[in-house]
């Protein structure tokens, strides 16, 4: 059809002056004569699969990459002069085409004159990179893509109601649909509520009242009190800590198919601990992560923090197995690509490694801009050569002034000695599993005790050899005595561009891109940036502009999740097309502005948003809001939330009076050492129960503490934000029984013993404990005919007396405090 | 005992609207709140649920199920020319199957020597004999095996299921997995990945009524005692929902609490062999010492299937015969033999092969090349799995290796063709169960998988 038409127009212009060349061959010499030399001699140098440093993402080495063009548009429209840019270039009218010199009317005739006859091309094949679709002067025109507005403060009227601006933004989208917000929440409820929120465990009876009592006096004065205190305490870090954790997919082992232990990577965890106890600016979080290794330092402390801080980027699932090193190496960058484009923009570029992004205006090309930043990093994860393991790193061993790559293992080879160990031990395991075996077959008595001997002193010998292997195994680059080891990332020594790989697959080269960033996120009009080194210290400076139009949105949008259950963008890590649109776009910007103003503190936004009358709402529903709002997308109430299996363990610990306050110094994997989970690491040992609190638990990659995995623990091979919130019996099991919650109830119900005698006393005492109000006179009548019924129940039933059934009846009230309701979620 | 529903309706407490509203979005919430309740197919399935016997090591298909005459001729010998352009390791000498293949049932399927009892049910057996899958490696084919991807971490087939069909007994876990292997992508090969946690599978890691599974029972409080636990419990969380029936979250909590209550005694009586006739048991070849583990597997993915779990996976170690070949296999295949015709018999029996999709399978099959005399490699380039039941064709080959058995030559069968055609037998498209996360949708064959419509029924 086309090309009927084609020629029609051609016949009905020939009169102009335009000869008709109708025939094949004749239209394909016209072709090598006039065309094709042009493109290889002018314009191939920048624009085809084999040029160094692809421009503009243009090919035109094929039929099909001239057609598609490159990011300005169709490079030839058959048929459609005017609309092929390739003539535009070339009359250097906008792009500049060759850049230095103009070519010859006579060529540009020509050019002119082909496309007209429908722009014969014999050139087959397909065009390595893939692109583009993406309009990007459209594509800032999303909302997230625009830069952040300082926006106006809306007027509103009741400004006896109005505690601080994010009110008034609330208060007039609420305006808007003649919705009320409902009253406070009542103070036993606050205070439970902000404890919680910022600390993660409950309130104590005592700071309750007095809680209660200073709200009498000035609400205000309370809430911006007991906000600032808890924002200072050590437990804010370790609450605020782990949402980023969730984020940064934080892990002790590589997962996949072999699972090597990551024996360092508490040190990562305790660094944003500390982060967000000293409130580290935001900007300089991103910085110390993506390029600590590159920062300046005043003292060795500061350059291991900044060092231990890169730890981000290399404690991503590895896939230890694979046998093909360049799909090691990009598996790598890719992963890391993904961590951070997510996480500090809300963006998948990761989308981008196979094909221009399906949604957003990502093209592919800039995602291997991004890989070219990663692959001139060297990635430190340790992990030692073992069975399986082909792809072991190096750590980082810090010493004094001394920081140095060392491997984990004795290398490839091994020594003579290690050998032996190795040898040996696999003999002893075989000797064990027998052993086992004999035991658990043996049935008389005797047989067994001399059996189960056995076991245990083979036992012992598995150990001792493997400690001595582990002696021999010691790196061979000892980081010696004194020394630490990280993970971290440093400058591969070469930093150069990588090439575009088609289809994403590893070994199939497109053509070189130059390092540098997404378009989106850069300010219209920069060309490019200047690289030194791998490029790291440049993308951190790129995204912690105060200027970017995402990160400073994505950052606040979190912290605001953490405090209302939802973000105003609900899908914290996604916002691109496929993201939700913010239900209050105004305020996220106002907050996105104070956020830089203030210096990036995250705890000043905290206090900001705290101190609002929004976050001091009940969360009881009213019917009208109900049937307006059901979802309450406008804040009309505060959203009751499930607390996560960290919070719900904390509080079970506290409240039974056995947490352990302090942090815990290295980590239960470190003690492991290294190895690969499931093969010569028990994951069993991992699943130890302590009393600290649950941020220190050990975070192995398929081996997530019972508790944590059970209440909707990330999955922590991939990039966290939002929970989700499931409620499934296997939840309601462990919360009935499980030997961790029973003997958590246990101690709570001694101390409620040990503290009061009366029936009454005691259950009231258990309900400001653990629910932080005292009972109803019906919940206690309930109380204590529960008490009076196991009693008899087990001293007629089971003839157990008075003072163990009184135990058990307590323990019984305990528990089910611990499994209520109430105490699983935040009003 | 008043149920809350009732409370409300009687209560007129001036939540009329309230109550109206909380009743009609009940039934959504419960939807969102128990993600585990049963769903509609996309389209008519002909399979309901799915057990998966899982031969960890790469089962050798030349020996059992891909009957290879042609290997005979080069038996000791490299096949040169002929193997051109094949997986095969220059110089490298094959060996023939020291089994005879004699044609089984009336469709005269050939099975190897090494099943006697499995051969008898070949009229049931579809042969996937042009079975592939990338990677000639434990780790990474488990894994593929499982979740179709071994480069990410993605969720395991059974998740997929679970996700898009929920299951029918609310009172058992809905994925189930025997025995898996701890190593090898461990807990990813039954993982939920993206998906939300409850629809990752439970594991078992013993075959007994008694075994130690996910807090089933309690030291302190059992019998009519716990029940009046429980009640003081719900009484609580009534209160609270009284105090704010909007939250209607909480009704999800109180039927949990419900649910798991009735769990504690429908697992371990599912998981109870006692009531099972000494036929029965002999048939699956329990009280036997060769065959009684996995013969207990057996039983108990039939006691499952009963009970309406959805996806049901065994785990039978130690099929890597690097050497050894002819003891090893001859024992991993008397150990499994009678335990899975048992099976198949029993399931027949009950009338419930017909919608129950067994799928038997490696995670590659061996090299027709000899390693050391009495031993074979890695093999991914062609294999066989088997299906049987749950719509599948019986009596059938379909797809082949080349005449050595090297590699899948025709109606070829990649891991994610295998997914989709899974799937489909479930009445679930494989290009419309997606699932979105990280701004896209994800499927569990990616953008591959082909339907094998010529092995349905």
């Amino acid at each position: 059809m086309r090309s009927a038409y084609v020629i029609l127009t051609l016949i009905l212009q020939s009169a102009s002056g335009l000869s008709v060349l109708a025939d094949d061959r004749e239209q394909a010499t016209f072709f090598e004569n006039k065309i094709r030399p042009i493109l290889v001699s002018e314009c191939y140098e920048c624009h085809s699969a084999s040029s160094k440093s692809v421009k503009g993402g243009l090919l035109i080495d094929t039929r099909e990459g001239i057609r598609r063009g490159g990011e300005s548009g169709h490079g030839v429209v058959p048929g459609e002069v005017g609309d092929s840019l390739i003539i535009d270039a070339m009359q250097h009218e906008g792009l500049d085409m060759p850049p230095e010199k103009k070519l010859s009317d006579q060529v540009i005739k020509d050019f002119k004159r082909w496309i007209q006859m429908g722009a014969y091309d014999p050139r087959d094949g397909k065009s390595a990179l893939i692109r583009s679709e993406i309009d990007m002067s459209q594509a800032r025109e999303f909302w997230s893509f625009r830069p952040i507005a300082d926006v106006l403060v809306p007027r509103v009227q009741d400004s006896g109601w109005v505690k601080s601006d994010i009110d008034r933004f609330v208060s007039a989208r609420l305006a808007s649909k003649t919705l009320t917000p409902v009253a406070d929440a009542d103070s036993k409820i606050l205070v439970r509520r902000i404890y919680f929120d910022l600390v993660g465990l409950p309130p104590t009876p005592v700071e309750v009242d007095r809680f209660s009592e200073a709200m009498q006096q000035d609400p205000d004065a309370a809430i911006a009190e007991v906000v600032d205190r808890l924002l200072e305490s050590d437990q804010f870090g370790e609450r605020w800590g782990r949402h980023w954790l969730d984020v940064v997919r934080y892990a002790e082992s590589t997962g996949m198919e072999r699972n090597g232990t990551f024996t360092s990577a508490w040190r990562y965890r305790d660094y944003v601990i500390e982060s967000f106890n000293r409130d580290t600016p935001y900007d300089a979080f991103i910085r110390e992560q993506i390029s600590g290794d590159l920062l300046d330092f005043q003292t060795n402390q500061q350059r291991d923090r900044q060092l231990i801080a890169t730890g981000m980027l290399a404690l991503g699932p590895k896939s230890l197995n694979e046998s093909k090193k360049e799909k090691f190496l990009m598996d790598v960058v890719d992963e890391q690509i993904d961590v951070v484009s997510r996480s500090f923009l809300g963006v998948t570029a990761s989308c981008a490694r196979c094909h221009d992004h399906k949604f957003d205006p990502i093209p592919q090309s800039e995602y291997y801009a991004l890989a070219g930043i990663f692959t001139s990093t060297r990635t430190m994860y340790g992990t030692s050569k073992t069975n399986g393991n082909r792809n072991p790193g190096q750590l980082l061993s810090i010493n004094g002034n001394e920081v140095r790559p060392v491997a984990v293992s004795g290398g490839a080879a091994g020594t003579a000695e290690e050998k032996r160990y190795q040898t040996q031990l696999k003999k002893l395991n075989r000797k064990l599993a027998s052993y086992e075996k004999q035991a658990k077959n043996t049935q008389s008595e005797t047989a067994k005790r001399a059996a189960e001997k056995r076991v245990q002193n083979a036992k012992d010998d598995v150990r001792r050899v493997r400690n001595r292997l582990r002696q021999v195994t010691q790196p061979s680059s000892n980081p010696g005595q004194g020394s630490v080891l990280v993970m971290a990332v440093g400058e591969a020594g070469n930093a150069k561009n990588t090439r575009l790989r088609i289809r994403g697959e590893p070994s199939e080269y497109g053509p070189e891109i130059a390092r540098g960033f997404l378009t989106i996120g850069s300010d219209a009009g920069t060309a490019g940036v200047n690289i030194d080194g791998s490029g790291r210290l440049e993308l951190a400076e790129w995204i912690a502009r105060p200027e970017h139009p995402l990160t400073a949105r994505v950052a606040v949008n979190r912290i605001w999740q953490h405090l209302f259950g939802r973000g105003i963008v609900s899908t914290v890590n996604n916002f691109g097309v496929n993201g939700t649109r913010p239900t209050h776009p105004m305020l996220l910007d106002y907050l996105a502005t104070r956020f830089v103003e203030d210096g990036w503190s995250v705890k000043s936004i905290i206090r900001r948003i705290m101190l609002s009358r929004v976050y001091r709402l009940s969360s009881q529903a009213q019917s009208d809001q109900l049937a307006g709002d059901p979802d309450n997308l406008l804040l009309w109430r505060m959203s009751q939330r499930r607390l996560e299996g960290e919070a719900i363990r904390d509080a079970m610990l506290a409240v039974s009076g056995q947490l352990i306050m302090e942090p815990r110094t290295g980590s239960p994997v470190q003690k492991l050492g290294e190895g690969l989970v499931g093969r010569n690491i028990e994951v069993d040992v991992l699943q130890k129960d302590d009393r600290l609190r649950s941020v220190y638990l050990p975070i192995v990659r398929g081996a997530v503490p019972e508790m944590l995995a059970l209440f909707d623990f990330p999955e922590p091979s991939i990039v966290g934000g939002v929970r989700n919130v499931t409620t499934v019996p296997t939840q309601a099991l462990f919360m009935m029984n499980s030997p961790v919650v029973l003997e958590l109830s246990k101690h709570f119900a001694n101390r409620l013993v040990a503290s009061e005698t009366g029936g009454a006393e005691r259950v009231k005492l258990a309900y400001r404990l653990a629910l932080s109000r005292v009972p109803t006179s019906q919940e206690t009548k309930r109380a204590l005919e529960f008490v009076e019924d196991t009693q008899r129940t087990l001293q007629e039933g089971d003839k157990m007396d008075a003072k163990a059934s009184e135990a058990v009846a307590w323990i019984g009230i305990c528990q089910s405090l611990f499994a209520s309701t109430e105490f699983r979620y935040i009003n | 005992m008043i149920s809350r529903r009732n409370a409300l309706l009687s209560s007129g407490c001036g939540f009329g609207y309230l109550a109206f509203s909380a009743l009609a979005t009940q039934a959504a919430n419960r939807e969102q709140q128990n993600p585990l309740l049963t769903r509609e197919p996309h389209f008519p399935a002909s399979a309901k649920r799915v057990i998966f016997l899982c031969m960890r090591g790469g089962p050798s298909h030349v020996d059992t199920f891909d009957y290879k005459p042609e290997l005979a001729k080069y038996d000791g010998k490299a096949p040169g020319k002929a193997a051109e352009g094949l997986n095969v390791q220059k110089g490298r000498k094959l060996k023939k199957s020291a089994w005879k293949f004699p044609k089984c049932g009336e469709s005269g399927l050939p099975i190897s020597t090494l099943y006697p009892e499995l051969s008898r049910h070949a009229d049931d057996l579809c042969l996937l004999n042009g079975s592939y899958t990338d990677i000639p490696n434990h780790p990474q084919a488990l894994v593929q095996l499982h979740t179709g991807s071994f480069q990410f971490v993605r969720p395991s087939v059974g998740a997929w299921v679970l996700y898009g069909l929920g299951t029918d007994n609310q009172n058992l876990p809905g994925f189930i997995t025997v025995k898996p292997p701890a190593r090898l992508g461990g807990a990813q090969n039954y993982g939920s990945a993206f998906l939300p946690a409850v629809y990752q599978g439970t594991a078992i890691q013993d075959v007994r009524a008694d075994a130690p599974i996910g807090n089933l029972r309690n030291s302190h409080f059992t019998g009519e005692l716990q029940r009046k636990q429980l009640d003081l419990l719900q009484s609580m969380n009534r209160a609270s929902v009284d105090r704010n029936p909007a939250n209607s979250e909480l009704e999800g909590v109180i039927e949990s609490y419900e649910l798991g209550y009735r769990m504690q005694s429908a697992v371990p009586e599912v998981m109870d062999l006692a009531g099972e006739s000494t036929d029965t048991l002999q048939n699956y070849g329990i009280g036997e010492s060769r065959t009684d583990d996995f013969g207990r597997q057996c039983l108990m993915a039939r006691r499952f299937a009963e009970a309406g779990v959805r996806f049901i996976e065994l785990t039978h170690e130690g099929w890597d015969q690097h050497n050894n070949l002819n003891a090893k296999l001859t024992s991993n295949c008397l150990a499994t033999d009678k335990p899975i015709a048992g099976l198949i018999s029993d399931l027949k029996q009950r009338d419930l092969l017909k919608d129950t999709l067994i799928i038997w399978s490696g995670e590659f099959g061996r090299t027709p090349a000899v390693r050391r005399d009495d031993g074979r490699d890695h093999n991914s380039t062609g294999y066989t799995v088997w299906m049987c039941g749950g719509g599948v064709k019986g009596g059938m080959r379909y797809g082949a290796t080349d005449e050595f058995g090297i590699a899948a030559v025709e109606d070829t069968m990649h891991v994610h063709d295998l997914h989709a055609t899974t799937l489909h037998l479930l009445g679930l498209d494989h290009k419309k169960l997606t699932y979105r996360y990280a701004g896209r949708d994800f499927r569990l064959t990616d953008v591959y998988g082909r339907v094998a419509s010529e092995i349905i029924a």
